[in-house]
């Protein structure tokens, strides 16, 4: 076993300590620390994936020495570490970019509680991606549930209780019935381990019997882990949530915490299940419609919003639903181009919110869209990103919102029965998408109305400044590579799909 | 990247001139530097295009951008026709625009998107694929946005956002066709007379037909097509006179470029040929046709009847490559060309008396040729071509529209076509000529008090304004008497793609 393959562990470790850490240590300290462990782990992350491309295979690291049907797992492939890395790099860039707002939002003597909870969502997304431990992963969906509440919550006006309260409660739902799923999934297959429990699951299917429990135990578990990340009809937390959070906050809750979900389903599906058994079970077709419609309503929604932060919100739930469209295709291009847009929601979306930032601080912190009149002449760096991140929603070419467009719907015209639906929805939420984006950016380059202008212009720090236009440029950069140099990244997650059967 | 750099710099001159215009702070105080920056980029901008299309040669892969899709530049000869087009009016009209604009603010903001649209529009014309095509498209859509946008009055602002959604939506419609057919065939270059073959689509005929219904209303919507026509007599006359004449005189064609490239050189006429597609496209056109004429002759606002007229013009070009006849299709070309020169001639006269006079109506316009008798002459024989009056070229495209039409074989359609045409001929004469008629012979009850008194008297527009206009209508009249050597040009596409 060489170092690489240690990896995964340590740097869900690293993100835990520096947690523990952080709580004896002041503000600035726990920052320092906070960032220095993210840097850490998405390099480690990168080796991981460096090893794994090369090698060609996935491997899988035992904690402990109990072998396996006893021991806790780890396991590693292609598609882990590409995921890692990437959350990784959207943390880095949103913590970096909404770093002065942290700090003015924070209570001072709670700014350390802060990056306790930053690790945490870290180290719990970290352990979602890496573990092959069913268990383990429930452990982590609670960790990473009551971190996503202090992050709502860290922001101590009235509102954020109220999101952060209404948060846990649908968290908890959504937690509670993937724990039945589990709970159910033992009894039936006596494993927890992922790699057992498929052969187990596999020897249930060929004996045909446990029929009806296996088919509660997918729809519990795609149920609750659909909950979690926010699927059309349990969506009603996310506007709230994603509106009143500090910046930071908002960019890793719709980039990143969401996706973790839809990774765990993913492997679930794949690891545990197995694809044919979802497939057969017509589940997939449920998640599709569900997809469909949330696609659709989100957009309308976000067409009815005048709070540009609940406007981007909104597009979240639609940007939800597209990615569950790919995974109820069924068929491995629609999960390829489920999991592309993932990544191009997750690097888009928080490049949304962060550049947002940066129009509210010159237009008066005002919730009113139209308040960002000329905004983009104020602040243009923000402005271009806000725009690129419009646009690469949108799905205008060359941009990383327009390679998932095109992955969805070639992967659509390959099941014949759903292709007319996908194409369909994908196109009138790409024309609603259009229609409140544009308007949007319109608004940012609208001359700003004389009487009506600007109340008082927040002051920020030079460091403030930089590290916002910093994080607003790496993520330009993210999304244009994802847009112009798609190839890679596709080819990665087809041959990390593999490693999963 | 492989292949012929030389094809990259026509497109990225323009646009780094235009972003230089843009950024440096320079210009705005300095107009001599904004002009010879401008000038710099409109002249580079044509006699690269004039190199790229001696030697282009094989074309030029820059990247690929995924498995399927690279983004490519080529010289084909539609791609070479509608790319001098473009930089030889871009050039015509900029020159012109350096005295209009001095009555217009922040003329900084308008040379340089005028130059970055130019190249824009010269990266469309000669891209080599559908996608690298639909990358230019939505560009063009974003950058020539702030030329419609460009007085910042509230009228232009609400007909910028409206260009924007038709052109958006329509361009996802066309985007949606395009996804349709990156899964029938492998790469989407264009290759003159279609790369899908019957067996490509087998069983999916339908599915195709409908994607490509869904383009061509798609991309119809840039050349002011029925149903989604509405933007364009919203948009273009709000804009400043010469962003007016080049959104109507060769913006509006790229839309037809693009109903070009699918038609003929990705689906194929003749998948299309007798199918409910054709039907539909040429009852839309023809729809069109009608429509605009009509609603122009009744519109009191000249660069408003002018729009209107575009719409009603454009379809000429759509219906003539609706009936999938190789004659048709020469005349559509060449209408192309025809309707350029003599729309941008129109709205450059339009512009030059509205800086003049400030006059904008039709009425108020009586007796401007006592005024300026050499800009209502070019008016009034530009005019004569658009409703098709030998030996102006606009003769010349109608004939081979409506010989097309009649050797068609499409039906009921070969004779309505001509029969709309020469309708909408006459409706053409009858909104364009009274201007002439009035501006020139005014009748005896004429009281020529105001233009004394605003001291008006033999005043033409300087010879910076009056050149390009002149340019431009020698060109229209030109081409109408010494058509031989243009019209075996594009016979020889029309050869290629049959």
């Amino acid at each position: 076993m060489t170092l690489v393959q240690n990896l995964p562990f340590f740097s869900i470790v690293i993100a835990m300590f520096s947690g523990i850490i952080s709580s004896v240590l002041t503000g600035k300290q726990a920052r320092n620390v906070s960032i220095g462990a993210i840097v850490v782990t998405t390099f480690m992350s990168a080796a991981v994936l460096a090893f794994c491309l090369k090698t060609g295979e996935s491997y899988t690291y035992m904690m402990g020495h109990f072998p396996a049907p006893w021991g806790n797992e780890i396991r590693a492939g292609v598609l882990e570490g590409l995921t890692a890395l990437l959350f990784g790099v959207v943390m880095l860039l949103s913590v970096v970019g909404g770093m002065g707002h942290t700090f003015e939002d924070v209570e001072g003597s709670k700014l350390n509680l802060f990056f306790i909870v930053i690790d945490l969502m870290l180290s719990s997304l970290l352990a979602l991606i890496y573990t092959n431990d069913l268990f383990t992963a429930y452990v982590f969906v609670e960790i990473n549930t009551i971190a996503g509440c202090g992050l709502i919550m860290i922001r101590q006006v009235g509102r954020s209780f109220t999101s952060a309260i209404r948060y846990l409660m649908m968290s908890q739902l959504g937690s509670g019935l993937f724990l039945i799923g589990l709970t159910l999934l033992y009894d039936v297959t006596g494993h927890l381990l992922m790699s057992p429990a498929k052969e187990a699951v596999a020897a249930i299917e060929a004996s045909g019997s446990y029929e009806i429990p296996m088919l509660v135990i997918l729809a519990v578990i795609s149920v609750g882990l659909a909950i979690k990340s926010g699927l059309y009809p349990f969506h009603s937390w996310i506007p709230d949530t994603y509106g009143y959070a500090t910046p930071t906050a908002s960019a890793i809750l719709s980039g990143l915490v969401s996706k973790g979900y839809i990774f765990l389903l993913i492997k679930i599906f794949y690891r545990v299940i197995g694809r044919e058994n979802v497939i057969n079970s017509r589940i997939v077709n449920v998640l599709f419609l569900f997809g469909l419609v949330g696609m659709i309503m989100g957009s309308v929604r976000a067409m009815l919003e005048k709070d540009t932060r609940r406007m981007i919100a909104y597009s979240s739930v639609a940007q939800i639903g597209y990615i569950y469209l790919g995974l109820g295709l069924g068929t491995q291009d629609g999960v390829i181009a489920a999991i592309f847009h993932m990544f191009t929601h997750s690097a888009t979306k928080a490049l949304l919110f962060i550049s947002a930032v940066g129009l509210y601080e010159v237009s008066g912190d005002k919730k009113d869209y139209l308040s960002l009149r000329g905004a983009g002449y104020r602040n243009p760096l923000a402005g271009i990103g806000f725009t690129v991140g419009a646009l690469s929603m949108v799905g205008f070419p060359m941009l990383s919102g327009f390679i998932s467009k095109l992955l969805f719907a070639s992967s659509a015209l390959e099941s014949p029965h759903k292709m007319l639906p996908t194409l369909i929805g994908l196109a009138v939420s790409t024309v609603l998408n259009a229609v409140y984006f544009l308007r949007l950016v319109t608004t940012l380059y609208s001359p700003a109305t004389a009487g009506a202008l600007v109340g008082e212009v927040r002051k920020r720090t030079r460091a403030a400044h930089w590290m916002l236009g910093g994080a607003t440029c790496c993520f330009i950069l993210l999304n244009l590579i994802l847009g112009s140099f798609s190839q890679p990244v596709v080819r990665a997650i087809a041959e990390g799909l593999a490693m999963f059967e | 990247m492989e292949g012929n750099v030389i094809l990259l710099l026509p497109v990225l001159f323009p646009i780094f001139m235009g972003i230089f215009v843009l950024a440096g702070k320079g210009f705005r105080t300095n107009r001599n530097a904004l002009i010879v920056a401008s000038l710099m980029g409109l002249a580079g901008g044509l006699i690269l295009t004039i190199l790229a299309v001696v030697g282009g040669g094989n074309g030029l892969k820059v990247w690929q951008l995924t498995e399927q899709v690279a983004v490519a530049f080529q010289v084909d000869r539609v791609g070479m026709l509608f790319a001098l087009l473009t930089a030889a009016v871009w050039l015509l009209v900029g020159i012109y625009g350096f005295t209009y604009m001095t009555h217009e603010e922040d003329e900084c903001r308008f040379f340089g998107y005028y130059l970055i649209v130019l190249g824009v529009l010269i990266g469309l014309d000669l891209s080599a694929n559908l996608i690298t095509f639909y990358v230019f498209y939505e560009l063009m859509t974003l950058t020539s946005l702030p030329l419609v946008l460009h007085e910042r009055t509230k009228e232009a602002v609400m007909a910028g956002l409206k260009y924007l959604f038709y052109s958006v939506a329509g361009a996802f419609m066309a985007l949606f066709g395009i996804f349709f057919l990156t899964t029938v065939c492998r790469d989407l270059s264009f290759t003159p007379g279609g790369i899908l073959s019957g067996e490509m689509v087998l069983g999916q005929e339908r599915l195709l037909l409908a994607a490509v219904c869904c383009m061509l209303i798609g991309f119809g919507t840039k050349a002011g097509m029925f149903p989604l026509h509405g933007w364009l007599p919203t948009a273009h006359p709000v804009a400043p006179a010469p962003a007016s004449a080049v959104l109507s005189g060769v913006i509006t064609k790229s839309g037809v470029l693009a109903l070009v490239r699918v038609v003929f050189y990705i689906v194929g006429p003749e998948l299309i040929r007798g199918t409910w597609v054709q039907t539909l496209w040429m009852t839309l056109t023809l729809l069109t046709v009608f429509m605009g004429s009509m609603l122009a002759y009744k519109e009191p606002v000249m660069k408003k009847r002018l729009a209107y007229s575009t719409v009603s013009q454009v379809s000429y070009i759509l219906f003539g490559l609706s009936l999938l006849d190789p004659t048709a299709f020469v005349g559509a070309l060449s209408h192309v060309v025809f309707h350029s020169l003599v729309k941008n001639a129109l709205f450059l006269s339009a512009g030059a008396v509205i800086f003049t006079t400030g006059w904008t109506r039709v009425r108020q316009m009586r007796g401007l040729g006592q005024v300026m008798p050499v800009l209502l002459g070019c008016y009034t024989v530009v005019s004569l071509s658009l409703v098709g009056i030998p030996p102006t070229s606009g003769f010349i495209s109608k004939w081979y529209l409506a010989q097309g039409a009649l050797s068609s074989g499409t039906g009921v359609f070969s004779w309505i076509g001509p029969a709309v045409l020469l309708i909408s001929a006459l409706l053409t004469a009858g909104y364009l000529l009274p201007l002439s008629i009035d501006g020139f012979l005014p009748g005896a009850d004429f009281d020529d008090k105001e233009i004394r008194e605003r001291g008006l008297k033999a005043k033409e527009p300087s010879l910076q304004m009056l050149g390009p206009v002149l340019i431009l209508t020698a060109g229209a009249l030109l081409f109408g008497c010494f058509p031989g050597p243009f019209l075996g040009f594009l016979r020889e596409i029309a050869g290629t793609v049959f």
